[in-house]
């Protein structure tokens, strides 16, 4: 299974494993995963949503045990589960969430998670940024020393994690999913820095989602398919992308068959949303909306473009009727539900996929079935009796959950325990059954790996075809191309520029960016 | 339903170790052990009117810590049971004294409803300082026991104070034996169905109907139940309406029985045990029933053990603490790992 990587690279593998398994219960999570990586270039490792990509980060790092098998880092062996002794081998490891405590201050939450030899248990300020000022050259300079971890944009967070994860002089960085929350500006940028410690010498094992930016950056790739190493460590030159994609999907699990979704019937209405002028305050985060025209239209899919933090938020919280509008009015099937409460909307048809599935679309904790049901929670009482059947509900969540193929072992089970697909899955079964009139999704794919992304977006083609209206939310342009019929974008909270098919890459650019007004 | 059994395993071992470390300190004090776990028992079952009197003190215990259930479902540690408690039998009182020649009946349910209303109010403020401005509900609620301490204070030495009274502590007048609904041993059958109905109502509430659903949805994740159209300001009102009213009835329950009248500081500190007796009940009706006997029992072992032995009764309120101690320790640890890793909100 393992190929030999180049033979210019004969020396000692930077990272070698041996037959790895682990297994989660019954859940079998790696298994013989054998690999050799050699010393001083960008190795990718790609695979689905539970593939097991993360457990051999894990492993590799020694904060996993394996059951079987050997790992040596650098060719030294790691004793299973020995964290320092990965990291005294020159291991260091950025996590998939960030780590940073975010009420310090850059440079404060550096001296205290970074391994750097030589700390003081007291520090007077200038000492410290002192001791920090070079590390940070490449992200703001010492200026960026006193700004506090959760004031930072998201992409120089992930910088910080990993100036925090280099500051041992490590010799071989592992990131997981690094590029999950940044901007596609962000991920070239975050791959630039990954060349030059590529130039400097260190051995990279990157674990990516986009088969577009495995191609971008890595040397060699590595498939992972239902724990077992399928493919690689192979030389990018020498792997098509069809062979890939083949080998991460394999062969089976091309089963999902699109969705078809009933819309209600009798929507005669043609105008399913509509936001006249619609202004808002701006929040922490985002400016306000300014004046927002915008309708979406029965059998049609409207794609919002836009720069992370451009009012996107603002937008799709103001149509759910969880932030206040200032001005102007929201209409649901020709209905003013400008001041209507988020129920009375739900009643009406609107559906919501939210930007954080884990915070904002599922409660991690409570059964599936319960949040299968959420929806179920609001409506109008059909009988007197207050009384309902626990086991109707869990039934009726069962069904759901299994035309929409969430894989799961009971409905008792708590929703953190499924993987991003599986979420997604869950959020969908719940909020494209019939009632629906319109969607709003955010990011409806983000984080999802190639089938579950794929399975999303031919569920909002078969909701379009069934006569609903798609309101798509999403930093992936492809995605918006893919499957808007209109693309509007917006700008510092404003709409700023439509577009329709055949579109223009780089006129969307530019509007995205503000270069064209 | 393993993970179940291994938490009320846990439960008991928590409270088995309690009882453990409370002989420990009371040996090392000089105290013979033996003689005062034989006392308990006897306190608590096998002494003449034993078992009434752990049941007479399980009730206010039961149907406060049912409204600490209610609380913590929605996600609010409601502890002001205690203020409730005492504003709920000091309208009651004073329902029952203003109208004392009025039709038993009528004057015992007027007198009921108005103790039901007043826990309730004195719930609903800190109430609707949370949802409204977020306030923590942990301090208000506790402030707001001690001014209702100093409202029955205030009533039992002034207005409603009995002007014949010899004893040291200021006490109101008795009302009418007409209308009480227990003799001096605080159970009844009409007590018992009301605590017994309450107890059934409470857990149809919570697991059979849309808005205890909800309760629940909004105690696990606030956030995702405003997006799934959920009012939550809504549910945390009612929420600690039906905390506050179920601590309001107990007081009523406390004056129409065993009580009789109100003594300045009566029963200090039933509305805090009961918050221990919810989360040793692991926060379900059946469980809180259950660890409401239990206190119940201990509570009526404190009263007797002066009897038997030479031990103070703050000796055995050691016990309490101690559990309560154990318990808050676990129920954090176990909500401290359930939490995880915090991810991020992506900004979009």
């Amino acid at each position: 299974m393992t190929v030999p990587s180049s033979p210019a690279s004969a020396g000692v593998p930077a990272v070698r494993c041996r037959s790895l398994g682990v297994s989660f219960g019954s859940v079998r999570a790696l298994h013989r995963v054998s690999l050799d990586l050699a010393p001083g270039q960008i190795h990718a490792l790609v695979g689905q949503n539970g593939a097991g990509k993360t457990t051999l980060a894990k492993v590799l790092g020694g904060l996993q045990p394996a059951d079987t098998g050997d790992v040596h880092i650098a060719g030294r062996e790691i004793p299973p589960g020995d964290v320092r002794a990965a990291q005294a081998a020159g291991l260091a490891m950025v996590h998939q969430h960030f780590s940073l405590p975010p009420s310090f201050t850059v440079a404060e939450a550096l001296e205290l998670t970074a391994a750097r030899p030589g700390g003081r248990p007291v520090y007077r300020r200038a000492e410290l940024h002192g001791r920090w000022r070079d590390d940070v050259a490449e992200i703001g300079g010492e200026a960026v020393l006193s700004t506090r971890i959760r004031d930072l944009p998201v992409e120089t967070r992930q910088s910080l994690e990993i100036v925090r994860a280099m500051a041992a002089e490590a010799r071989i960085l592992m990131l997981d999913e690094p590029t999950a929350l940044l901007t596609p500006a962000a991920i070239d940028a975050l791959f630039e820095r990954l060349r030059r410690l590529r130039e400097d010498g260190v051995t990279i094992l990157v674990v990516l989602h986009k088969l577009r930016e495995v191609a971008a950056v890595a040397d060699t790739v590595s498939v992972l398919r239902d724990g077992e190493l399928v493919l690689g460590p192979s030389e990018m030159s020498e792997v098509s992308q069809g062979r890939l994609s083949d080998a991460i999907v394999g062969p089976a699990s091309q089963a999902d068959r699109a969705v078809g979704v009933e819309a209600a019937p009798g929507t005669e209405q043609q105008t399913l949303l509509e936001l006249a002028r619609v202004s808002s305050r701006a929040s922490a985060f985002e400016p306000g909306l300014g004046s927002i025209d915008l309708s979406v239209e029965a059998h049609e899919i409207v794609g919002i473009a836009g720069v992370e933090g451009n009012g996107q938020r603002s937008l799709v919280s103001v149509i759910a009727g969880l932030n206040a509008v200032t001005e102007g009015s929201v209409l649901l099937g020709g209905t003013d539900v400008t001041r209507a409460p988020p129920a009375r909307r739900r009643l009406r048809g609107l559906r919501l996929v939210p930007f954080d599935r884990n915070s904002e679309g599922i409660s991690r904790r409570a059964p599936l079935w319960l949040n299968q049901s959420a929806l179920r929670l609001i409506g109008r009482r059909r009988r007197r009796l207050p009384l309902i059947s626990l086991r109707q509900y869990k039934r009726k969540a069962a069904t759901e959950m299994d035309q929409w193929r969430v894989r799961y072992d009971a409905v008792t089970q708590p929703a953190e325990s499924l993987s991003g697909g599986n979420v997604q899955r869950l959020i969908l079964s719940r909020e494209l059954a019939p009632g629906l009139q319109v969607l709003v999704a955010a990011q409806p794919t983000r984080g999802l790996d190639f089938s579950a992304t794929s399975f999303v977006r031919r569920s909002l083609r078969g909701l379009r075809d069934a006569g609903a209206g798609v309101l798509l939310v999403s930093s992936d342009l492809d995605e918006l191309f893919e499957l808007s019929d209109r693309v509007l974008v917006i700008y510092g909270g404003r709409i700023v520029a439509g577009f329709e098919a055949p579109y223009d890459r780089r006129a969307v650019g530019d509007a995205m960016t503000g270069a064209r007004r | 339903m393993t993970g179940g059994l291994q938490r009320v395993a846990s439960t008991i071992l928590l409270v088995g170790v309690s009882f453990l470390l409370t002989a420990l300190i009371l040996w090392g004090s000089g105290y013979r052990v033996g003689d005062i776990f034989s006392g308990v028992i006897q306190g608590s079952m096998t002494a003449t009117g034993a078992a009434t009197s752990s049941i007479r003190w399980a009730i206010p215990l039961l149907l406060i810590g049912m409204g600490v259930v209610i609380g913590f479902r929605a996600g609010f540690f409601n502890i002001g049971g205690q203020g409730q408690f005492y504003v709920g039998a000091c309208c009651a009182l004073a329902v029952s004294l203003r109208w004392s020649d009025g039709p038993a009946p009528l004057v015992v349910l007027c007198g009921t409803l108005a103790a039901v209303v007043a826990g309730l109010a004195w719930s609903l403020l800190p109430g609707y300082l949370r949802v409204r401005f977020g306030t923590d509900e942990v301090l208000t609620t506790l402030m707001m026991s001690f001014i209702g301490a100093l409202v029955l204070q205030y009533l039992t030495a002034g207005p409603l104070r009995n002007p014949s009274g010899t004893g040291q502590t200021a006490a109101s007048e008795r009302i009418p034996e007409a209308f009480r609904i227990t003799d001096g041993s605080g159970v009844s059958a009409t007590v018992l169905l009301l605590v017994g109905g309450v107890a059934v109502l409470v857990w149809l509430l919570l697991e059979r109907t849309r808005f205890g659903l909800a309760m629940t949805l909004v105690g696990r994740n606030p956030t995702m139940a405003r997006w799934q159209g959920v009012d939550v300001r809504r549910v945390g009102l009612v929420n600690f309406a039906l905390s506050g009213a179920l601590a309001g009835l107990a007081g009523a329950v406390e004056l129409y029985g065993p009580a009789g009248r109100l003594v300045t500081g009566f029963s200090p500190e039933v509305g805090f045990t009961a918050v221990v007796v919810a989360l040793v009940g692991l926060l379900s009706v059946g469980g809180t029933v259950v660890a409401a006997v239990f206190f119940g029992g201990l509570q009526s072992a404190i009263l007797f053990l002066p009897i038997v032995t030479d031990l103070p009764p703050p000796a055995l309120v050691l016990l309490h603490g101690m559990v309560a101690f154990l318990v808050t320790v676990k129920f954090r640890a176990v909500r401290l790992r359930r939490a995880g890793p915090a991810s991020e909100a992506p900004t979009g």
